[in-house]
């Protein structure tokens, strides 16, 4: 039996608020980038000058170029790299993999303004991995401000992603293919070319065309590291045309995101119609096939563990070393005694500030509370969504695209506006709420595939049987579907915890005063270049997200779906 | 005109000490040499309990203020927005077109868009008791009051430049920069004049008040040239040696950070010695008028001025002992002092027209 015409009107009701949510700050975009004043202005006028700058300014075309650079040079760091340890973790007798898997994700819970200050202090032109390495070799061959080192670090914090999806590929991978191949005497680098990587290969394509959007919509990496050198990409230049005029022009903002938009929606139609692809590809397996691992060899074991470590050293310990060491000294680089420099005074000044103190119960309300209710509020268009293969389904699958194609400065901004300006949101503008609306959206996406992979785990004789019986939609999901995936919740609801705590850009507009989050406090902080507090925020922010990950884990969260 | 203010100063001081030992708390009485009926507004704004305060200092910096201020009223409660130069005047604006204005005071460092909000019509006019303390240029019509007087600098690693003799001014540092080209490749930093307002205020000012200004540009650009977009971001790079100078920072930052790290020195050029303030209006349709008329009159006031000289901001005020004021300033820079006047010219910092001839100007200048 079909069950797509159950619940017409839940599913509709669901899936039009959803569009409205996400709809709403596209069009204000759109409808800005077309105006020559502030929307709300008294005297505004259509106008396509805003358009003609962007197209007429060389800054814009460089910035477009460097931005494409950037996200195509991070796939070629990311997508073979991430694909590798994905192998050697998951399809291979590599001793400590248990334990090795949780570091491997590290990167991506952080918040990239977080590591690219991380990355400065360690291993910038005076960070105290150069110093020392120049003071063993006499040189440091190395910059991390050019370009070829603003890609290299972008591609090597993006591992994570390609790993969790060609990882979960290749767990779903029967193995008999493989042993197929062993018997018939192909070695190990033979069997993982020939037979592990096809069969992979769509997980790949839809990593590398992820990341190739990552890439474009990235901003705290550039901002921190390529800014200084004039190395701009469409999102740093996006927030430098805000100031560039003096007053901020927020047609010319909104024109660069319309052309941002332009770029991503193809590549996120793309991912689409690839993720269909790879769901399909790796349904062949089924589930419950066993998999027997390749052996590494002692040789292979040591190569393999070398790459890792060396991996490890580069993506988390100098980040997180450098933020770590910042936090707790006021003066470092060349000629500084770091045993001098030790001090608390960077985190007493956040604990004695109203504002900072008020920002961590914040961020950890927001994504704790605020966690549970997106999560709900995810299950809901989960819902609305599963085994929906009507008109409605298909509008659900573009609503949560178009966030993918904001930046979240945008997208808080917008929601800035919308709040101020829609007579019913005003009411929830100087409150939490209106933040955790706007974290919804930023993180639909991320969100939704948690849920919607969780779902799927429920087969449809389940349902099928309960509606056959004589249960409504309703009664089917509340006592089948939703207590099946009671535990795939609590896990969703730690990963999205975490999620929420890196997120940084879209509080900018939005906070006031009573309602500050970390991670915005730190872009207000870096405007006036309180590296202090900052960098003692940063650590704060490390350490609540290293206890989110540890009850995510805990709370059985599958970091692979 | 200087040495007299500088004997105020003096004076001052004296008074000031005495009278905190006399006079702890000012707690919501009136302060010497209001109207009496100045109690009738303080207990408006008691009535109206808060006052909400968007600004571009960050909360480290102008929580003293803030204590200060709590201690003077403790009925009245202060909602702290950092928000940034652009977010506050984008806030604002919003508000005001939304008619649903949230700020009693905007209080920034960008003179010039502060500026554009009064000649928008979003500032409330006021003429503050303490108006008369002030310089005649720091007052704007009643409307927007300048709060502090913040000289550019420059700084520079002790150890870093080693044998380099410090460039004492600013025609020093212009042949320091030419002479040294590629010792000091990548090694010479200063503000943002695209990203930050205050680089372009200051940037803008000096090429309009200075004939050196592009040759300087033109040897900071032969040098590879980093720019940032606040000073905090420039003392982090300079303290660790990843640079070793910058020039026009903001220099009362740069002396409290010297201050603190005896490897860094700061030079403030007595042949340029330009000043930016931090300037303040109260919001037209504020929603706690009179609590904001309160929180202005407090900020520039002797006790409120001592709490921002504190924390780094140097005092308009003559008569403020901590921390550094006019007066000293204008010693230090050899009687030169030039603070950027509160006045209508900075419009055409806004001006499309203006910018984009800066610009050009400033990118031919820095390919060196």
């Amino acid at each position: 039996m079909s069950l797509a015409n159950d619940a017409p009107r839940f599913r509709a009701g669901v899936i039009l608020a959803l569009f409205a949510m996400v709809a709403a700050p596209a069009l204000l975009v759109i409808y800005q980038s077309v105006l020559d004043a502030p929307f709300f202005d008294d005297n505004v006028r259509f106008s396509l000058d805003a358009f003609r700058f962007v197209l007429t300014d060389p800054e814009f075309y460089r910035a477009l170029w460097t931005t494409t650079l950037y996200a195509f040079g991070m796939v070629v760091v990311a997508v073979p790299l991430g694909g590798l340890l994905a192998f050697l973790i998951t399809r291979t007798d590599l001793k400590g993999r248990k334990w090795l898997e949780p570091l491997v994700l590290v990167p991506m819970f952080l918040s990239s303004i977080v590591l690219a200050f991380g990355y400065t202090v360690s291993v910038g032109p005076s960070g105290f991995v150069t110093i020392a390495f120049k003071s063993l070799f006499g040189a440091a061959p190395w910059s991390i401000y050019t370009l070829p080192g603003i890609i290299l670090i972008g591609g090597l914090s993006h591992v994570p992603t390609v790993y969790l999806y060609v990882a979960s590929a290749m767990r779903r991978l029967p193995s008999d293919l493989e042993e197929a191949a062993r018997t018939a005497g192909a070695g190990i680098w033979r069997v993982s070319l020939d037979v592990t990587l096809p069969m992979v290969l769509p997980a790949l394509v839809f990593s590398a065309a992820l990341n190739l959007l990552l890439g474009f919509e990235t901003f705290g990496i550039p901002l921190v590291l390529g800014d200084p050198n004039g190395i701009l990409v469409l999102t740093t230049y996006i927030y430098k045309v805000n100031t560039i005029f003096g007053a901020p022009t927020y047609q010319v903002m909104a024109a660069v995101t319309v052309f941002l938009i332009l770029i991503t929606l193809p590549l996120v139609f793309i991912q689409r119609r690839l993720l269909r692809h790879a769901r399909r590809f790796a349904a062949v397996g089924g589930k419950g096939a066993r998999t027997n691992l390749l052996r590494l060899g002692s040789t292979g074991q040591a190569v393999a563990l070398g790459l890792i470590g060396l991996w490890l050293l580069v993506s988390v310990f100098f980040p997180v070393g450098g933020i770590v060491l910042r936090a707790f000294v006021e003066n470092w680089g060349e000629g500084v005694r770091l045993t001098e420099q030790l001090t608390l005074a960077n985190f007493k000044a956040v604990f004695e500030i109203p504002s900072l103190s008020r920002g961590i119960l914040n961020t950890i309300l927001l994504a704790g509370v605020g966690g549970a209710i997106a999560v709900a509020f995810y299950l809901l268009v989960g819902l609305a969504g599963h085994r929906n293969r009507g008109r409605s389904g298909t509008l659900l699958d573009y609503s949560v695209l178009i966030p993918r194609a904001l930046p979240g400065l945008i997208v808080g901004l917008t929601f800035f506006w919308l709040f101020l300006f829609v007579p019913f949101l005003i009411p929830l503008r100087a409150t939490l709420i209106s933040l955790l609306i706007a974290y919804i959206i930023v993180g639909l996406s991320y969100g939704l595939r948690i849920i919607q992979s969780t779902l799927l785990q429920v087969a449809p004789e389940l349902e099928e049987s309960a509606r056959i019986t004589g249960a409504s939609i309703y009664r089917s999901w509340r006592d089948v579907v939703i207590p099946l995936v009671k535990p795939g919740l609590a896990g969703a609801w730690a990963m999205i915890m975490i999620v929420f705590l890196r997120e940084y850009a879209t509080g900018v507009y939005l906070m006031s005063s009573g309602t500050e989050v970390i991670g915005s406090l730190m872009v207000s902080l870096l405007t006036s270049g309180a590296m202090d507090q900052i960098a003692a925020l940063s650590f704060i922010s490390i350490a609540l997200t290293a206890v989110g990950l540890t009850l995510a884990l805990r709370l059985g969260a599958k970091l692979h779906d | 005109m200087i040495t007299r203010r500088h004997v105020v100063a003096g004076a001052g001081a004296l008074t000031a000490a005495a009278m905190a030992g006399n006079r702890p708390a000012l707690a919501q009485g009136i302060p010497a040499g209001y109207s009496a009926d100045y109690k009738d507004l303080v207990d408006k704004a008691v009535k109206e309990g808060a006052v909400s305060i968007y600004t571009s200092t960050d909360d480290v910096q102008g929580r003293p203020l803030i204590e200060a201020f709590r201690a003077a009223f403790p009925g009245i409660r202060v909602d702290y927005n950092d928000l940034g130069t652009n977010g506050a005047y984008n806030r604002v604006i919003s508000e005001a077109a939304a008619k649903q204005v949230g700020s009693d005071i905007v209080w920034t460092s960008a003179m010039d868009l502060q500026m554009v909000l009064v000649s928008k019509g979003q500032a409330e006019t006021y003429k503050s008791p303490e108006a008369a303390q002030l310089p005649a240029w720091a007052n704007f019509n009643d409307q927007l009051y300048a709060t502090s007087v913040e000289p550019v600098a420059i700084m520079y690693n002790k150890s870093m430049l080693g044998a380099l003799k410090p460039p004492q001014t600013r025609a020093e540092l212009i042949a320091f920069l030419q002479t040294n080209k590629e010792t000091l490749k990548g090694k010479v930093a200063s503000f943002d004049p695209e990203k930050s307002g205050s680089g372009f205020l200051f940037f803008n000012n000096d090429a309009r008040t200075t004939t050196d200004t592009w040759e300087l540009v033109k040897a900071f650009g032969g040098t590879d040239p980093k720019v940032y977009g606040s000073s905090g971001a420039m003392r982090e790079k300079i303290a660790s040696g990843e640079h070793w100078i910058a020039f026009n920072l903001i220099g009362s930052y740069a002396i409290e950070w010297a201050k603190k790290n005896s490897n860094l020195g700061v030079v403030l050029p007595p042949d340029h010695a330009a000043a930016f303030s931090r300037v303040a209006n109260i919001s037209k349709g504020a929603p706690h008028p009179a609590a904001a008329r309160v929180f202005l009159d407090f900020l520039l006031s002797q006790r409120g001025q001592t709490a921002m000289a504190g924390s780094g901001a140097p005092s308009i005020r003559t008569d403020v002992s901590e921390g550094l004021n006019i007066a000293k300033l204008n010693e230090m820079a050899g009687g030169k002092l030039k603070p950027i006047p509160v006045s209508a010219a900075l419009l055409e910092a806004s001006d499309p027209k203006t910018r984009a001839e800066f610009f050009q100007k400033w990118k031919q200048a820095l390919r060196g």
